[in-house]
């Protein structure tokens, strides 16, 4: 126990002088501390670089040490960053460190200082800080110019979305600045009194000029920017790949990816580094780069590809045997020796490269849509021989190497056309006639098929054809036709004739196709079967033949509705009973005729079978045109006997009749039927279609019909167009225009006998002389009933004086040419004794009736005037009577007289002597001045009609005066 | 787009043609008036701001609130309208082909600045537009009396050096970019003018007689086409 306590005594006193002797160590400076600190800095990329040196150190004596670096902003106390860094030290050694400033070094001033320490296991004691340098400062702003104030960093390069920090430094701290990115105001924070920062995060790409950053300051007038290049990230390459294809120079491709978007001189460089020769180039391109190959024959290579800008380094590596990577040059010289129709030797040479390289050729053929593939093994030159080739035929032939040991890659293809020569034609045309009789000659004309163009090996030139008699086997003739005909026509007789035709060209004739022609054509008549077209064609088959036959012909029109047919045929072998018939010519709702040809062992055609029928059959497009007859009351018949069965886009079944009527009843032999739209109709159904007349019974009388005759064929039927309209009679009215037909008849023939013997009539009904007793004076008189009243008598009266008027008939004359008018006056003495004295006398005037009211009868109502005036019916012997009568008519004639009554206007035919007529008196007449006068009836034309009466009756002047001419 | 490239080349197009007729065909026009006239359509175009200034502006993002209004011609930077009717014809004419010399240098520089290829061609063609207009100013000068060569050199406004020593300062070279083509257009303007004046008063400077002056320039042309022969095409004839 006292032997631990002296121990325990002892290590504790052990480690007292231990510590003591540490704290004196401690005390004293470090014989390795940094000396010389010297600060540098790089503005541009916002750097500190520190250069400091550590003395003391022995000779080739290294020291593992470590440097703690401490750095302030604005003030000392104000550490933003501290770093031990640690290096070896060597003897007279300069270190290095820098730092890069997050804020731009102009924008406030830095502090560095460092102290050191020994951090190597053979100087165990010496792992102690040594003391602080003194602090460096950094003041970049005492270095700025003068101007009002600044703004930092300059020409800065940063990533986009990179975070940057900029400042401005004013040199006043009045100025009131603002600070703008692309326009934008941009709001700070202060960091000293004259400084403000700004911090930006995630810088975006505008432009590759840079984005612009500027402040102003309250005046405006003075301005500061920066520009801020953004480049975008800088990507790896892609696809990095070199090849060789003389193996003299190597050819290295790479995508440079997206462009980083700056400006020339800040883009991107590309560097080649190969690590087996060490030897590095710069690329003068983005995407490609040549690499001279060592002449010493390296092999291996192991390139590393570095792409760089002033923020980021890219690299990608590829390591390669040199002859793997061989890219050969394409062919050349390529040619065709000992071109025929059917063979063709091809050659060409490849570029060197090198003795002991052998490439792999791949040819190829292509002709007439075939490839043929061949592989060569080539070293200098190659050689292809192609057979079995078509003459007459262009191939294009080509070629491209590799490297048969070590496929890298297909050089480019090089290509050559040639054409084989021609040969004889190897087919003999196909041909077929056609026979027709005229005036007992045969016109035949022949057809042949142009050969293909494997056929016919070349150009056809011209075709010949041998018309050989066969009753008279010395007889036959020789024709050529010229190419490219492909037929002729023959006049033959009613022989029988075998004709050869051949193709030729500039080689040979093809073999000869021989047809037997005779003057009967063949075409029997065999009933036409109807067939049913396909989508693909017409599938047609016929019964075998007992006989011997050679084959069979199927013949029909591509166009039958067209003038020319274009006749076709089809040859099939002997064995063969049916075949499909295609064309491209076939279109719906045309109908197609085939006539199905055996050929005899003589080679002579006949004919076996007709078939018809519509590739697909459409639905009537029109409906006949009908024509109504036989209507009667009960019945009409309807016929379309003009419509063509033939020409109809379908075979034609039948015929649908529709007849509508009011009553809507039908009739046996029909249906009902509803129409599209909603109508309902009788229908009848003619299922022959060859019968085109149809009788519509059962109808009734005086009743409206519409009808409507519509084909139908398998595919439906024609078009629901317009009905035509029709109305039957009734019963009786054939028997009423036979019966008021004569009647008519017999009325028209009276007539025209009436007007025949008109004068005769009017001599008997109303002659011109009037009848007093037929006067309307005297059925006047009667109304008033006085028997004393008469009509005086001609025979009573005495005339003493007749006037004569000398007055042309049918003349007018105008007021003032009656003057001229004289009249003659025969004075008649009475015989009678017992007359004394004057008596009264009375002469008649005749104004029966006045033209003008007749004329003037189509303006309506004429006004009439009262043509007798009162004074001259004082002569009547009741002139009391008289005149009450005579002032009515008056006053009805001065009424309104409806104008069919006006015609003839019956006026007084009584006259006084003393009137004051312009016709009837002179101015100064004979005596005895009263008397009776007669004048003669005559119609007076409406100018002339001037009143009887003197000039005071002006009513009667203005009233008969026509409208424009009123005289007074 | 498009319509903007038609504004910038088509006034180039007319240019080209303009200076076609003269110095292309390695001779000066002869005629005081028809050359006086092409100078001033020539001087007209160039003062379009869409040949130069336009496409600058935008290719350098200046065209914003705030920066436009400092793209501003620097006083003194360029004559000014003044001090160019000031000067006699022979002083003008001298003036011009030094400021114009000066500014081709400029243009060079800024070459530097401009990334796309197209806005480089317009540039390109624009100095091919200030070549030939230096090219007929020459020629003018053989129209006018006196000697090219012995002519004094005229001093113009103090501090008419178009091109400030360039800045490596990117956002201040850009901004001296700006103002110095807005200044070239402005005096190209100024220019324009004063050739005018020239066809409306020919007697303005009696001292150089049109007249006199042709014949003259006829004697010295067909001295300058002698040498002109040998000369390269564009190469100034001294």
């Amino acid at each position: 126990m006292a032997l631990f306590s002296v121990f325990q005594t002892t290590f504790l006193l052990a480690l007292l002088s231990l510590r003591t002797y540490q704290s004196e160590v401690l005390s004293e400076p470090l014989p390795w501390a940094p000396e010389s600190l010297r600060v540098f800095i790089n503005s541009t990329h916002q750097c500190l670089h520190l250069q400091w040196s550590v003395h003391n150190l022995a000779h080739h004596q290294e020291l593992k040490m470590v440097f703690q670096i401490e750095i302030s902003r604005i003030k000392t106390s104000n550490v933003i960053w501290v770093e031990n860094y640690s290096t070896t030290v060597k003897w007279n050694q300069v270190l290095h460190w820098s730092w890069e400033s997050k804020l731009p070094l102009e924008c406030a001033k830095h502090f560095i200082r460092m102290r050191s320490a020994v951090d190597d296991a053979k100087t165990p004691k010496q792992s102690f800080w040594s003391n602080w340098s003194s602090w460096e400062e950094v003041h970049v702003q005492n270095s700025l110019g003068h101007d009002p104030f600044f703004v930092f960093p300059k020409d800065k390069l940063v990533e986009e979305g990179s975070n940057v920090t900029i400042c401005y430094v004013s040199r006043s701290q009045q100025n009131n600045i603002s600070c703008y990115l692309e326009g934008v105001r941009m709001q700070g924070e202060q960091l000293e009194p004259n400084v403000s920062v700004f911090n930006l995060n995630h810088v975006a790409f505008i432009r590759e000029t840079g984005t612009n950053i500027y402040c102003k300051g309250d005046q405006g007038d003075s301005i500061k920017g920066i520009v801020l290049f953004v480049s975008k990230v800088l990507e790896e390459p892609k696809d990095f790949s070199c090849e060789t294809q003389d193996l003299t120079t190597l050819n290295c491709t790479w995508d440079p990816r997206s462009d980083t978007g700056l400006l020339k001189q800040l883009s991107q460089s590309y560097t080649l580094f190969e690590s087996f020769s060490g030897k590095k180039t710069l690329c003068k391109h983005k995407s490609w780069c040549s690499w001279e190959v060592a002449p010493e024959s390296q092999e291996m290579y192991n390139f590393t590809l570095t792409a760089e800008n002033y923020l980021r380094k890219r690299s990608v590596h590829l390591l390669f045997n040199l002859t793997h990577r061989v890219h050969p040059m394409a062919p050349f010289s390529v040619l065709f020796t000992d071109v025929s129709a059917t063979n063709a030797t091809m050659t060409w040479k490849v570029h060197s490269t090198g003795n002991y390289y052998t490439l792999l050729c791949q040819v190829e053929l292509y002709g007439e849509g075939e490839v043929i593939q061949h592989n060569v093994s080539v070293e200098v030159d190659g050689k292809q021989l192609f057979g079995g080739l078509e003459p007459d035929t262009e191939y294009r032939a080509q070629v491209r190497c590799a490297n048969a040991n070590h496929f890298w890659k297909w050089s480019e293809w090089t290509r050559q056309n040639f054409t084989t020569t021609e040969a004889a034609p190897s087919e003999a045309p196909d041909v077929w006639r056609n026979v027709k009789s005229v005036q007992g000659h045969s016109v035949v004309t022949l057809f042949w098929k142009p050969l293909s163009k494997l056929q016919a090996n070349g150009k056809i030139l011209f075709y010949n054809i041998v018309i050989e008699n066969l009753d008279r086997s010395s007889i036959s003739r020789l024709l050529s036709i010229p190419a490219p005909a492909n037929g002729t026509e023959l006049n033959l007789d009613q022989c029988l004739y075998q004709i050869h035709v051949t193709a030729n060209n500039s080689v040979g004739t093809s073999p000869a196709s021989v047809i037997i022609v005779s003057g009967d054509p063949g075409n029997k008549e065999v009933e036409e079967e109807r067939v049913k077209g396909m989508e693909d064609g017409f599938s047609l088959s016929w019964k075998p033949q007992p006989g011997n036959v050679t084959g069979y012909i199927v013949e029909w029109c591509d166009h039958p509705r067209g003038p020319l047919c274009d006749l076709q045929w089809k040859s099939v072998g002997p064995t063969t009973t049916s075949t499909v018939v295609s064309s491209d010519a076939f279109r719906p709702g045309v109908q197609y005729n085939f006539r199905i040809y055996g050929i005899s062992t003589e080679r002579v055609p006949y004919l076996l079978e007709k078939k018809t029928g519509y590739s697909q059959e459409l639905a009537p497009s029109d409906n006949p045109q009908v024509v109504m007859s036989n209507l009667t009351s009960r019945s009409f018949t309807l016929s379309w006997k003009d419509y063509s069965t033939e020409s109809q886009p379908s075979f034609i079944q039948g015929y649908h009749v529709y007849l509508k009527s009011k009553a809507g009843q039908c009739h046996s032999g029909s249906e009902k039927a509803v129409l599209s739209d909603d109508a309902v109709c009788c229908k009848y159904k003619i299922d022959n279609p060859k019968q085109k007349t149809f009788v519509v019974e059962n109808l009734q009388p005086e009743s409206f019909y519409e009808f409507l005759v519509t084909p139908y064929t398998s595919v439906g039927e024609g078009p629901h167009g317009a009905f035509t309209k029709v109305t039957t009679p009734d019963e009786y009215s054939p028997i009423l225009i036979r019966i008021i037909l004569p009647m008519v008849f017999c009325i028209l023939l009276i007539m025209i006998i009436c007007y025949l013997k008109s004068q005769w009539m009017k001599e008997k009904c109303y002659p011109d002389i009037p009848d007093p007793y037929k006067s309307s004076v005297l059925s006047l008189i009667k109304s008033k009933e006085n028997p004393r009243l008469t009509i005086m008598s001609i025979k009573d009266c005495v005339p003493d004086s007749i006037e004569v008027l000398n007055k042309q008939e049918g003349t007018r004359k105008s007021l003032t040419e009656t003057e001229s008018s004289k009249a003659t006056y025969l004075y008649l003495l009475p015989t009678d004794k017992s007359y004394s004295g004057p008596g009264p006398c009375i002469c008649f005037e005749n104004f029966t009736y006045n033209q003008a009211a007749s004329d003037s009868a189509s303006c309506g109502h004429v006004p009439v005037a009262p043509v007798a005036p009162p004074s001259q019916l004082g002569l009547l012997t009741s002139p009391e009577n008289l005149l009450k009568a005579l002032e009515k008519n008056y006053m009805n004639s001065l009424g309104e007289i409806p104008a069919g009554e006006t015609n003839l206007n019956y006026v007084s035919q009584l006259a006084s002597a003393t009137s004051g007529d312009k016709f009837s008196l002179p101015t100064n007449p004979p005596e005895p001045a009263l008397c009776s006068e007669y004048k003669m009836q005559m119609a007076i034309p409406l100018g002339l009609a001037s009143p009887p009466s003197s000039g005071s009756s002006s009513l009667s002047s203005v009233t008969l005066l026509d409208e424009g001419e009123h005289y007074h | 787009m498009r319509a903007q490239l038609m504004r910038r080349t088509l006034p180039s197009l007319v240019l080209g043609l303009l200076f076609l007729s003269t110095p292309a065909m390695g001779s000066c026009l002869d005629k005081y008036q028809e050359l006086l006239g092409q100078l001033q359509k020539q001087a007209d175009i160039m003062q379009r701001t869409s040949l130069l200034l336009d496409p600058y502006i935008q290719s350098q993002g200046l065209d914003k609130d705030g920066l436009k209004e400092h793209c501003r011609e620097r006083p003194g930077a360029f004559p000014s309208r003044d001090a160019l009717q000031g000067l006699g014809r022979w002083e003008f004419l001298r003036t011009l082909d030094t400021t114009l010399g000066r500014v081709l240098h400029r243009l060079t520089a800024l070459r530097r600045d401009i990334p796309k290829a197209q806005d480089l061609e317009t540039l390109n063609r624009a100095k091919q537009n200030i070549r030939g207009f230096k090219n007929n100013i020459h020629c003018m000068a053989q129209l006018l009396p006196g000697s090219w060569e012995t002519t004094e050199p005229t001093p113009t406004d103090p501090g008419t050096s178009p091109s400030p020593t360039p800045t490596s300062d990117t956002f201040q070279r850009r901004l001296e970019g700006c103002r110095f083509l807005h200044g070239y257009h402005r005096f190209m303007h100024s220019v324009g003018q004063v050739f005018r004046e020239w066809g409306e008063s020919p007697s303005r400077s009696r001292r150089h007689s049109p007249h006199q002056g042709l014949w003259k320039g006829t004697r010295r042309m067909q001295l300058s086409r002698k040498n002109k022969r040998l000369l390269p095409r564009g190469q100034l004839p001294r």
